[in-house]
């Protein structure tokens, strides 16, 4: 019988663990706050406060910038010319403020980096497009002929006078206008259709985000964070500054001044500046329930000190850095400018730290594949 | 016909070994066709340019599309056979050598429950669990006997006990039980779920459910061993694989444990439940049979329990060679796999990779998506051999491009269980020019310690 006693103790316990765990987690319910019903407060935040107005704000820009396109196509002028090319930067610098939230209503809807900001743009499928070859605008086959990218070429290459003649006195005139609208009514349409999906009054993925807590693949945090440090990783570090000063590329290239993003217009170290400030905004606003709040929470270090603080510090480095880029930037790039290197240099310390200290404080897998893990 | 008396040659009856044949086949079967439902054959072995595949198998190579399926397919077949006991011999060699060769291919895809399904599945090669309440006996009821040799029971239970033992062995680190690493980081997390969810976000939180894993762990064996904790042991193991089934995304893992562990439970267990699974087949009541015993050749016998002691003395073995290297385990995971080191690290890496012309001095970063699929590209980012044969992969290339003799070089900078990004290989080092050895250590992964200098 001495046996079973044993058996006896230790169902005891384990009963009396059991006990102790059930109670010290209600003891706990008082002191510190537990989570929103079934949401996470930083989701709230991110999704309420960041992620669905800054969509807000780049379908309104997008709205004008369409509104001047037609404006200039109906009468083409210096005004209306000028007038749309501010609408464009107004918009690509919105783009700069949402293209980190590639996953749910975006990458279901095609507003994506590939479709959207697809640089250097074709300008051979753009001319023979504009010159009444059949295109689908928003079509996979013509994904570097669209978005942002097309529309600065046809709005900024090679200086007003040529942009005129492209509209008014050209041949293919008719086409240019036709396709310059076709591409911004594009733009248009897909991101009142992702506002939509995000908008409670619409499709509330708001609500879906909100709920889909923790940190599995598939969790918000997960889908947003996988989102954002790809925008920083590949589209900002390697397409935006990598690739132009011929540090990084697939083959064998040099120095590429061309492909810097928005050659035409020239706003590339804007657009570099505006997506660092967004990405800012993305990481710090909204404490107590900021992004950094959770990344602080987790007590995770950093060179001797909270990691919270070096991601912080990073970010105030990289908008200073970007601030003191060339203009323009493919000048610089030309030129060998040590400014842009450092500037590169800064964003692949902040782009380590994004990707192995904060994801590995938070427990987010980046670039995670659906598989089991051991 | 020989009455063996010792351990392992006395005879037992077949139950337990029947009811694990069911058991295990049937959750084989149903993990091989979860894995070809969630699309993993394309994403794993058809979508990826180059693999990474074990050392000494770099020979192998995956199957033209839909031929991969079609493997597959006869995987998820021989599964179903192997749960029925139907051409059992014939479908359990053909299961293992098909999983086999789908593991080797490629190392990103390493699992420690892949490993246990490849050599349990090498286990039933080896016993007679088709003959007792199969289709086989149907098909030849000659085939029927009731008793067999007690190793054929003996040796998956010694091998789930190696495999807790050695993963409670694991598990006694600082990081594990001074630091609660990487639980630290991952219950938290969970804070959300049902019941158990505050309480996880308790800082203790983390320390209980580590010195409970490694006690489990390391005391479980024995409790399954022994009669009369027997019970008491199969309830911790179905509380704790419960408990990590809703923790953690592990797949399969704590349902394959819970059905194998089974196998220690006593004949008459095994007998109810065969006689529950009888009765939903047929209405016959059983009829009463005077024990039939498996012939055994002694002289085969012989020749397979000397296999099985080289089998168990490599799988005594394999978990301790990482002594044969120096530095931190976890850190540079020389002798990591096949180790059953389950859910111990928190880790995660960025890799920039140069590629250098030395004939005209100029160097770039190579862009990974060129080559690798992002998860290939996220596994290869902590462990040094996979960034080896990832360097061969752009010599190769680059080769092919028109370089000469690329020189490949590396920054990488890994974080593990929470000790923030440190340089993890010898940037300097050509990888192009270092070679994968059996039990050599790389001498270009930078040591782990805890005051290096952080960039």
């Amino acid at each position: 019988m001495k046996r079973n006693r044993v058996l006896i103790s230790l169902l005891g316990i384990i009963g009396c663990l059991t006990i102790i765990l059930v109670s010290c987690s209600k003891s706990n319910d008082n002191s510190t706050p537990p989570p929103n019903g079934n949401t996470d407060a930083v989701l709230v935040n991110l999704g309420t406060n960041i992620i669905l107005p800054s969509y807000q704000q780049f379908a309104t820009d997008v709205s004008t910038m369409n509104d001047a396109v037609i404006a200039f196509n109906t009468s083409p002028s210096l005004t209306t010319l000028g007038a749309a090319q501010i609408a464009f930067k107004a918009a690509y610098k919105s783009w700069a403020e949402v293209s980190e939230f590639e996953f749910g209503p975006a990458a279901d809807l095609f507003l994506t980096t590939h479709f959207t900001n697809a640089f250097p743009t074709d300008t051979v499928t753009i001319i023979n497009n504009l010159n009444g070859a059949s295109y689908t605008i928003d079509g996979l086959g013509n994904y570097a002929a669209q978005g942002f990218p097309a529309i600065d070429y046809l709005l900024f290459a090679y200086g007003n006078d040529a942009v005129l003649a492209r509209f008014t006195v050209a041949a293919n005139a008719a086409g240019a206008k036709q396709y310059l609208a076709a591409l911004t009514l594009s733009l248009k349409t897909k991101s009142a259709a992702v506002v939509n999906k995000w908008s409670a009054s619409g499709g509330n993925y708001l609500d879906k985000f909100n709920k889909s807590t923790g940190t599995d693949a598939g969790s918000s945090l997960s889908l947003l964070l996988n989102a954002f440090v790809l925008d920083f990783d590949v589209n900002l570090q390697n397409y935006k500054i990598g690739i132009p000063i011929g540090l990084y590329g697939p083959s064998v290239l040099p120095k590429s001044p061309t492909k810097v993003e928005a050659y035409f217009s020239g706003m590339s170290s804007e657009l570099l500046l505006a997506q660092v400030q967004a990405c800012q905004h993305i990481y710090t606003s909204g404490s107590p329930n900021a992004l950094a709040d959770k990344v602080a929470a987790t007590n995770a270090q950093k060179g001797g000190g909270s990691l919270n603080d070096a991601i912080k510090n990073q970010w105030t480095t990289l908008v200073t850095k970007m601030q003191a880029l060339p203009n323009p930037l493919s000048t610089g790039v030309e030129n060998e400018d040590p400014v842009i290197n450092d500037a590169f240099t800064e964003v692949r310390k902040m782009t380590v730290m994004l990707k192995v200290d904060m994801s590995s404080a938070l427990g987010i897998k980046i670039s995670f594949q659906d598989d089991d893990g051991d | 016909m020989m009455m063996g008396t010792n351990l392992f040659t006395r005879y037992r009856h077949i139950a337990p070994l029947a009811v694990f044949r069911i058991a295990f086949g049937a959750v084989l079967f149903y993990s091989t066709i979860r894995f070809v439902a969630r699309g993993w054959v394309h994403d794993f072995y058809i979508k990826p340019k180059f693999h990474f595949p074990f050392f000494g198998f770099e020979w192998l190579h995956p199957l033209p599309g839909a031929y991969m399926y079609a493997l597959y397919l006869v995987m998820a077949t021989a599964a179903l056979l192997i749960c029925i006991g139907l051409f059992y011999r014939l479908a359990s060699v053909v299961f293992f050598l098909c999983f086999c060769y789908a593991e080797l291919l490629d190392k990103t895809y390493y699992l420690n429950h892949y490993y246990l399904v490849t050599i349990c599945s090498f286990l039933l090669i080896l016993a007679p669990a088709n003959r007792f309440f199969s289709v086989d006996i149907l098909r030849k009821p000659s085939l029927e006997v009731t008793q067999v040799p007690a190793w054929t029971i003996w040796m998956f239970r010694l091998q789930l006990c190696i495999i807790y033992f050695f993963a409670g062995l694991s598990k006694l680190t600082a990081d594990w039980f001074v630091h609660a690493m990487p639980l630290k980081i991952w219950l938290p997390a969970k804070s959300n779920i049902a019941l158990i969810g505050p309480m996880l976000a308790q800082p203790w939180a983390a320390y209980f459910f580590s010195w409970a894993g490694a006690l489990f762990d390391l005391s479980v064996p024995f409790l399954l061993l022994n009669k009369s904790t027997r019970p008491v042991g199969y309830l911790l193991v179905l509380i704790f694989h419960t408990l990590t089934a809703i923790l953690f995304q592990i797949g399969m893992f704590p349902y394959i444990m819970i059905s194998a562990t089974l196998i220690f439970f006593s004949d008459n267990f095994h007998l109810s439940i065969i006689s529950k699974l009888r009765a939903w087949f047929t209405k016959r009541p059983e009829s009463q049979k005077a024990a039939i015993f498996l012939p055994v050749r002694k002289n085969r016998q012989k020749m397979v329990l000397g296999i099985l002691m080289c089998y168990f003395l490599f799988q005594l073995l394999t978990p301790i060679r990482f002594l044969l290297y120096p530095g931190k385990l976890l850190w540079t995971e020389e002798g990591y796999r096949f180790s059953w080191r389950v859910m111990l690290m928190e880790k995660s890496g960025a890799a920039f990779f140069y590629v250098k012309d030395p004939a005209t001095g100029r160097k770039f970063e190579a862009d990974p998506s060129g080559f690798l699929t992002p998860y290939q590209e996220r596994m290869m980012e902590t462990q040094p051999d996979m960034m080896l044969q990832y360097a061969h992969i752009l010599q190769r290339e680059y080769r092919r491009q028109g370089i000469k003799d690329p020189e490949i070089t590396v920054q990488s900078y890994v974080s593990l269980n929470g000790s923030g990004s440190r340089l993890y290989i010898d940037s300097t080092v050509n990888l192009a020019n270092e070679k994968e050895t059996w039990f050599g250590h790389k001498s270009w992964i930078l040591p782990f310690t805890d005051k290096q200098k952080l960039q």
